[in-house]
Parts: structure tokens; sequence; C-alpha cells
């Protein structure tokens, strides 16, 4: 079902570590990231800040997500399709979701990459300064593992967001703002659920389970307080996880597409 | 129950249909090729041979129809059907940022090749498409549109498929360049069976075995070069290089023979003289004749002349204008008086 998965993940992976764009946008990226974090961890005690600091490193990583993803996912289909080198790919003997699924995955490592690397700055602190590193929570692996799980989820669906993106269209810049928007409107909707009550009262019903399904989704951020201190919340990485395939089932029928 | 059972075609198609939107790009085509055969496929432009040839290529499906690569039903196991075919697309797109050798590692890896195999096949198709070492480290972006060509061809080549499906394969090519690929297909022939769609019917003429000539997503004429010229032409063809103006030669010519037909619309005309091709039904005498009254009016200049075998570029145009006529494509076929016709016949 998933013929040519490795293949193509393994080429789409080594396009990525050669492609001069790729390093420009994580560079730049990091590096205001960095500069952010260490701003906020100088004026943490001064700010209301109810969450553990290191949350605010997660924050800024899917806050900025809008302005990396683009970078890691328009080129995989967009650019295909604009060589013609995606009919080439489809005479081979591989599947749509193969050829989809490595794409993503492709893009989600370095995603993760991007996460783990981010992740230096707070383990910078915890060596050079261990005493203030204790007092900001660093030293607390549940923390850590909580922030670098909701990573992980949130990176899966806003790369998969980037791959459909990225298949409607075979312009790279398309596919690129396309993919912003998608993910800062995804964002908007999350922010403004935040901090809300999603149960609706107005439907019942069916409806009622729709909506909740949709605020279920869109609460997501409302869920960084559990994960932040370390507790996994299931329903939000099912939500999540929900979001992924959809996107990428929506990528591989537009590639079906292509064949009629 | 016979002994010698007839070997199945490697391609076998139905009936196929296809139309994009509104436009009809094919109207029920039918043919077979057989294990090693050569066949090329002929057409004028937006006569149907690519979408033929994506259709057998499992990259687009077909609306109606039955197409069977090596036995095995298109419409049901197209990832089965890939397997058995190299394919080569027309304009031959490849990713720019690889080096050859990489890129056809990775092709190999897709159509699952591997270890000792994968090293042998590529050791392989690079001999067999002329790409040295020194060609094969280069980057495919900075490769001539030839190379580039030649690179295409050795990915088609890679998995020893059964069936090769080449659109345009010798587009932009250099005769050198051409006779390689030639020289490959030769080398190839009776092991694989190549379709190859062209534009360069003297090449078309020289390598393949049977030729399919589609019009408007028809078939208009199948056979090899020897069928194909005795049903076009059942008369003596013969060829004049002359100054002279085409309605004076036709005149001078049809007072002999008022039957004989001038082949081209629009003879092509070289430093001042023009190749025309006429058929001439009575025979081999009368065209003797013809040229003994031409040659006695100095004013026509005649600097050659020759009676010849049609070649595949003179059949072409007669099976595609006869299509044309018939689907009243040309615009002379209709008269105030002619009844509306409910379809196309």
């Amino acid at each position: 079902m998933i013929k040519g998965f490795w293949v193509i993940l393994r080429f789409e992976l080594f396009a990525l570590f050669v492609s001069p764009a790729t390093y420009v946008a994580s560079f730049y990226f990091l590096a205001l990231l960095g500069v952010g974090f260490r701003f906020f961890i100088e004026s943490f005690v001064l700010t209301d800040w109810i969450l553990p600091p290191l949350a605010s490193l997660v924050v800024g990583l899917v806050f900025g997500a809008p302005a990396l993803i683009p970078f890691l996912t328009m080129r995989s289909f967009a650019e295909e399709r604009r060589l013609g080198t995606l009919e080439t790919l489809m005479s081979a003997p591989v599947s749509n979701l193969g050829i989809v699924l490595g794409k993503w995955t492709a893009s989600y490592l370095f995603f993760i990459f991007i996460t783990m690397a981010s992740f230096c700055f707070p383990l910078i602190i915890s060596l050079w300064f261990p005493e203030q590193s204790q007092s900001l929570g660093f030293d607390k692996v549940e923390q850590w593992i909580g922030a670098f799980s909701f990573l992980l989820i949130f990176g899966a669906s806003f790369s998969a967001v980037g791959i459909f993106a990225s298949s409607v269209t075979n312009n790279q810049m398309v596919a690129g703002m396309l993919t912003f928007t998608l993910l800062t409107l995804y964002l908007s909707f999350m922010i403004f659920y935040f901090g809300e009550n999603i149960e609706f009262q107005f439907f019942s019903g069916f409806a009622q389970i729709a909506w909740s399904s949709f605020g279920a989704v869109f609460g997501g951020l409302n869920k960084m307080q559990y994960f932040s201190v370390g507790i996994i919340d299931i329903p939000t990485v099912l939500y999540q996880m929900v979001v992924t395939f959809y996107f990428l089932i929506l990528a591989s029928t537009q590639i079906d597409q292509v064949k009629k | 129950m016979s002994s010698e059972r007839k070997p199945l075609p490697i391609v076998e198609v139905i009936n196929l249909r296809k139309s994009y939107r509104s436009t009809e790009a094919l109207r029920g085509i039918s043919f077979s090729i057989g294990k090693g055969e050569i066949v090329g496929f002929l057409g004028p432009n937006g006569a149907g041979k690519s979408t033929t040839l994506r259709i057998l290529s499992g990259l687009i499906a077909a609306d109606s129809g039955e197409a069977k690569v090596c036995g095995v039903d298109l419409a049901e196991e197209e990832g089965e059907v890939r397997e058995h075919i190299g394919y080569l697309a027309e304009n031959n797109p490849l990713p720019e940022d690889f080096r050859v050798i990489e890129y056809l590692k990775y092709r190999a890896s897709l159509k699952g090749l591997k270890g000792s195999r994968k090293r042998d096949r590529i050791k392989s198709v690079l001999g067999m498409c002329d790409l040295e070492r020194k060609i094969s480290e280069r980057k495919i972006g900075n490769l001539s549109k030839g190379f580039r060509q030649r690179v295409g061809i050795a990915d088609s080549l890679l998995a020893e498929p059964r069936l090769i499906i080449l659109d345009e394969p010798t587009i932009g090519l250099d005769p050198r360049q051409s006779a390689i690929t030639r020289k490959m297909m030769e080398r190839l022939r009776g092991e694989v069976s190549f379709l190859l769609s062209s534009h360069i019917l003297s090449e078309v003429e020289a390598c393949c075995d049977r030729m399919i000539i589609l019009s408007h997503g028809q078939i208009v004429a199948e056979g090899t070069l020897v069928d194909l010229q005795n049903k076009f032409i059942q008369s003596v063809a013969f060829e004049i290089v002359s100054k002279a103006k085409k309605i004076e030669l036709q005149r001078s010519i049809r007072q002999i023979d008022p039957q004989c037909v001038l082949l081209q619309d629009d003879p092509v005309e070289i430093t001042g003289r023009r190749r025309f091709t006429f058929t001439c039904s009575k025979g081999r005498e009368t065209v003797e004749l013809i040229l003994r009254t031409l040659l006695e009016n100095q004013s026509f200049e005649i600097s050659e002349f020759q009676i010849c075998r049609p070649d595949l570029e003179t059949i072409f145009l007669k099976a595609t204008k006869q299509n044309w006529q018939e689907m009243d494509l040309l615009g002379r076929g209709k008269s105030k008086t002619d009844k509306p016709r409910d379809g196309i016949s």
C-alpha cells in the first residue's frame, strides 16, 4: 500500500539537507527563537507567565511554525509538478500514499531536527548555569518530555498542512503562501478558543458532537498547561493525528486528480 | 488442444476511449503489440498518441475500453503493470540538482532493484546509453539536451522491463545521438517490446517493425511499411525535381494521364527547385511517357526524375488527409446541397 515510502523518504531528506534555502530558513528561525528565548528568560520574573519557562520555547516554535513549515514543504509537490518529474515518479511502481507519506515524513523529520536544535538553548543554560536553570525548572525531565511531545504532535499536523498546500499548485511561492495562510488561520482559531469552554449550548445531537470535535481540535493550545508539566493529553494527540491524516489524504486525493 | 499456443501479446488494447471535458482524445482504438516488436506510433499533434502512451503507463485512466500489459489489466492492477514498463515521458522531465549516478540509483531503488543487481543494472544501462563515467558524475542540470535524453532512456531500461514506452525519444537529438538510441533498440530487438512515438518519420521507418498511424483519436493505418505502401499507394509513384510551377507541371502531366495525383499540397522548395511526388494508376509505361514529354519542354528544367516506392511520410500524409476528409476537417466536403450529418462516419 505504501510502496516506495522508504526510497522517497531517503530522497526527500537528502533533497532537504542539500538545499541552501532550508539551511537559511532554519538558521534565521533558530536565531530569532534563541534571541526571543534569551529575553524571555531574562525578564521571566517580571512577567505574569503561569506556565513553566520551558513552555515559552514551545510557544515560540508553534507560533513561528507558519514561517518555518513553508520552507520545508513548499518544494515537495509544487516543484515536482512544475518540472514534470511527478509524472516520472508516478510511472514507477510506487503508490500515491507512499509518495505523500514519504514526502511528509521527510519534512516532519526535518521539523523534529529543528525542534531538537532549539532545545539546545535551555540545555546550554542547564550546563553553564546549573543554579539558574534549577530555579527555572530546567532540571525537570517531565517538562522536557511534555514540551517535546507537544511539538511532535503539532509539528505532524502543521507539516501535513504544508504537504497538502504543495500538492494543489505547481508554484512553490503559492504553495508557501498557502501554507502560511492555512497555518495562521489554524493558530488564529486556537488563540480564539484559548481559555474558552468549547462546549457550545446552541447545538444538540450530532451538531453538538461535530462542534465539540472542531472545538477540541482548535482548543489544542488549552492543553499546553498539561503538556508543559509532563502530562500527555491523549485526546489532543488523537485530534492532531486526525488533522494530520485528513490533510495527507487530501494531498493523496489531489495527486490522484493528476490522473484524470 | 493445440500444442503450439499463440504467445500472449505484450500490449492488448480494445476499444479504448478517453475524453478531456468536451474533447474526445481517443475514439475507441484497438491494437496489440507482440513480444519483441518495435512499433512506431505516429500521428499529427493532438492525434491522441501521448494520451494512449500515458494510459498504457498507468499515469492516467481511460474512460472506457480495455488495456492489458503483459496480460495484466491496467484498470485492475495498475501497480503491477508499472513493474513491466519502462517509460520515457515527452520532454523527459528530470531533477536538475542531482548527479546522473545519484538519480539512476534513486530510480533503481524505486523500481525495487537492490544490492548487486542494482549495481549491475546501473552499470549496464550506463554502458548501453553511452553515459561514460565522466558524464555520470555530472549534475543533470548541467547536461546537454542529448545527454539528458540518454539519462531518461537509461532510466526506462533500468528494471529490465518487458515493454518500453518512449514518447518522442529523439526529439532535439543530433544525428549521432539518434543513431545511439536506434542502436540501443536494435540491441534489445526481440527481447523487449518498444512502443515509440515520434514525428521523425525516417527514423520510425528505419527502426520499427510496424507502424500505427493515429489521427483525431482514431487509428487510420496500421501495419508494416510494405502493408501500408500497398494499402495507400497502389499506383506507381514518381518524383520530379524541377523549377516549374506546380500548376503548369500538373497541367502537362494530366494531358497524358488525367488521373495522376500530386501527393503534396505544397512541395518543399530548395534553391529554387521543388520536389514533386505524383502517383500514376496507369503503370510504368505511362510514367515513362510522362518523363519523355516533360523533358521535351525545356522551360521545366527537370534536374531529377525517379520512380520510387512511397516513403512513410507520403503514406502518413495520405492516411491523415483521408481521415481529415472523412471528418470534413478540411472544409471542402460540405456543399450547400449536402444534407446535415448526424455524426461522424
